[in-house]
């Protein structure tokens, strides 16, 4: 039945990231660019796929400036998308970019706590996460005023009601804040895929609540890690979680009470998937060699957890793309683009470095 | 250089030959004892700076292990931290103390890491991704920053003992080539001139003795004369006398005992 009229709105957009989808890196692209020497080298290879972006790069470019550039393409892109997309899924698209000015209003408070000078920090935001207010909260010199004019006219209002006010904002860790903005965005968007009349027993309903599933049980249970050791309590912890996902509610729940990385693995036993990456890692396994991330360039050439967590969203992105008549390839798009930025970021780290034998690192799906 | 140019001005007497005696012994000790200090000093140094050659090799690996590390934060939570970690700390958790080291009676300042427990300014950054990376990556450039307070303790030794070293040495040198050398040269003037002086003396005596022996035999001439002139004299008188009235000498005149 959706196949019927989707065309009529959005069969053009699908079209485009279809085809973006096709210009992104593959298997065989990413060999070449491990095969490279140096930058210069890296650069000519991204060229088919970069070529304008790149082509103001001044000859062994950063690695900063190279994800910039490749980032510049993707925000390009997805403007001209947001451009063209109307109704449902003009908001759909507003809603990924939440995520984005959830990291910004985060930056802009800090810096507001610490009383700098916010229009500097204009040139930090991401740019997806841009919103025409954004500049005004420049006016605010204190927090207050920065929540009562400038936060409630956002988008994000509706994620700080209810969960927390002004008098939390200065004195909470703003990475509590963001998180717990993050948690209540994913659970707006995970009820707005499921009861928008436009997208609710869709593809894109469907897709997207596996993706954003995911998405909430990876956050759960990297706070979880993230979290020993400082003193976040448990019960503050808890609130962190979204109310939905694989895990919820009874993996939530023994996430909280998580007291160590065993207690993660216990949590997390009833999602298989999830249990295989703790097997994988070997976390879990008595001992517990730190939560095991990449290990810190000294070695270790196996899978981090987050390595793990990243390859599975890639692979549901992947996914996304053999369904039709569906939002969530834009989302999936945006997300393979991301990887890919990392992924080339990572090999350049790594050629700019000279640190060959971690190079391998990236993930590639196609 | 040598010779009467480069003396002290004193006057040569026996006083001043004893005080320059005394002092080119000194310096002679003195010179020993800067000689031995430098070495002793020269050893530290080289010690140095084969230590400020590990360190920097070992603080190369370890930036870049630390530099990579960064690399690996950034792809996992995928942005830029930088801004967050900088604005959430608020209190050094990473500090040194300095304490003195006396190498030969040179103070080396030493830093010494320690870092303070219980300060986890940006324990929660990266809460939702990445959290792990960024732990490590603090504790790889923990690591980092101890091989360079270690390093920066070497180069501060380094300096100041090269410095030191450079002091001690001109005063071995100075000691050595001018002052020892000029205080030689001085006893040697003076020795030369007390030489002189004793020549002189004895010439002088020698004169003074011809003169008195000339004066004496002049003298004694001139008494001889005298005396030869006064016995001529009585020679006549007396051969007058004599021819006058010869003296009984067996007559009145007792004769003396002649005693055996």
């Amino acid at each position: 039945m959706e196949g019927l009229l989707f065309n009529v709105n959005n069969g053009y957009i699908e079209g485009i990231v279809r085809g973006y989808r096709n210009s992104l890196l593959t298997g065989q692209n990413y060999s070449n660019l491990t095969q490279c020497e140096t930058i210069d080298d890296l650069k000519l290879q991204l060229g088919p796929a970069y070529g304008d972006f790149l082509a103001s790069l001044p000859p062994n470019p950063s690695t900063s400036t190279l994800a910039a550039r490749t980032t510049d393409k993707l925000i390009s892109e997805f403007r001209y998308v947001r451009a063209n997309a109307v109704g449902s899924l003009a908001k759909f698209m507003d809603y990924l970019t939440y995520g984005y000015m959830i990291d910004n209003v985060a930056l802009l408070i800090t810096g507001t706590l610490h009383e700098r000078d916010t229009r500097e920090l204009l040139d930090r935001c991401h740019p997806l996460g841009w919103f025409e207010t954004m500049p005004v909260l420049c006016v605010a010199t204190n927090i207050e005023e920065l929540y009562n004019s400038v936060l409630i006219e956002t988008p994000l209002a509706p994620y700080f009601k209810g969960s927390l006010s002004h008098q939390d904002l200065d004195e909470l860790n703003i990475e509590i804040v963001r998180n717990t903005l993050y948690k209540n965005y994913l659970e707006d968007f995970h009820n707005f895929v499921n009861t928008d009349p436009d997208m609710a027993g869709t593809p894109t309903s469907e897709v997207m609540t596996e993706m954003l599933e995911f998405e909430a049980d990876r956050r759960a249970i990297n706070i979880t890690l993230n979290s020993f050791g400082t003193e976040l309590t448990k019960a503050d912890r808890k609130k962190l979680y979204p109310n939905f996902g694989r895990l919820y509610p009874e993996g939530t729940f023994m996430l909280s009470r998580a007291e160590d990385i065993e207690g993660v693995r216990l949590a997390v036993e009833g999602v298989n998937d999830y249990k295989t990456y703790f097997d994988a890692t070997g976390m879990g396994q008595g001992s517990g060699t730190g939560a095991g991330n990449m290990s810190g360039g000294a070695g270790g050439e196996g899978k981090s957890l987050e390595d793990m967590f990243y390859q599975k969203e890639m692979e549901i992105s992947k996914g996304a793309f053999t369904r039709q008549f569906t939002y969530a390839i834009v989302y999936a798009w945006v997300k393979l683009r991301e990887q890919e930025i990392r992924n080339i970021t990572w090999i350049a780290e790594c050629i700019a470095q000279n640190q060959k034998e971690r190079i391998g690192n990236y993930i590639s799906v196609f | 250089m040598s010779g009467a140019g480069n003396r002290e001005a004193v006057f040569p007497t026996r006083q001043s030959l004893g005080l320059m005696k005394s002092k080119l012994k000194g310096a002679q000790t003195g010179h020993d004892l800067l000689k031995r200090k430098s070495e002793a000093l020269t050893k530290r140094f080289r010690e140095i700076t084969r230590r400020i050659d590990e360190a920097k090799r070992k603080m190369g690996r370890v930036m870049q292990i630390a530099a990579f590390s960064l690399a690996e934060v950034t792809y996992a939570v995928g942005g830029d931290i930088g801004y967050q970690v900088q604005e959430s700390a608020k209190s050094a958790r990473f500090r040194i103390r300095t304490k003195q080291e006396n190498v030969s009676g040179v103070f080396l300042p030493a830093f010494e890491s320690f870092t303070t427990e219980g300060n986890n300014d940006f324990g929660l950054t990266g809460l939702g991704k990445g959290g792990q990376q960024v732990q490590r990556c603090r504790e790889t450039y923990a690591r980092a920053v101890e091989t360079l307070v270690e390093l920066a303790s070497l180069q501060t030794a380094f300096v100041i003992l090269d410095e030191v070293i450079k002091v001690v040495n001109r005063r071995v040198n100075a000691i050595e080539h001018v002052i020892i050398p000029r205080t030689e040269n001085t006893i040697k003037y003076i020795n030369s001139e007390l030489d002189e002086l004793d020549r002189e003396e004895f010439f002088r005596l020698k004169k003074v003795q011809n003169k008195k022996q000339r004066d004496n035999a002049q003298q004694d001439a001139e008494m001889l004369a005298k005396r030869e002139a006064a016995a001529e004299q009585e020679k006549q008188e007396s051969d007058k006398e004599n021819a006058e009235s010869t003296p009984d000498i067996l007559g009145e005149q007792e004769d003396e005992d002649v005693i055996f």
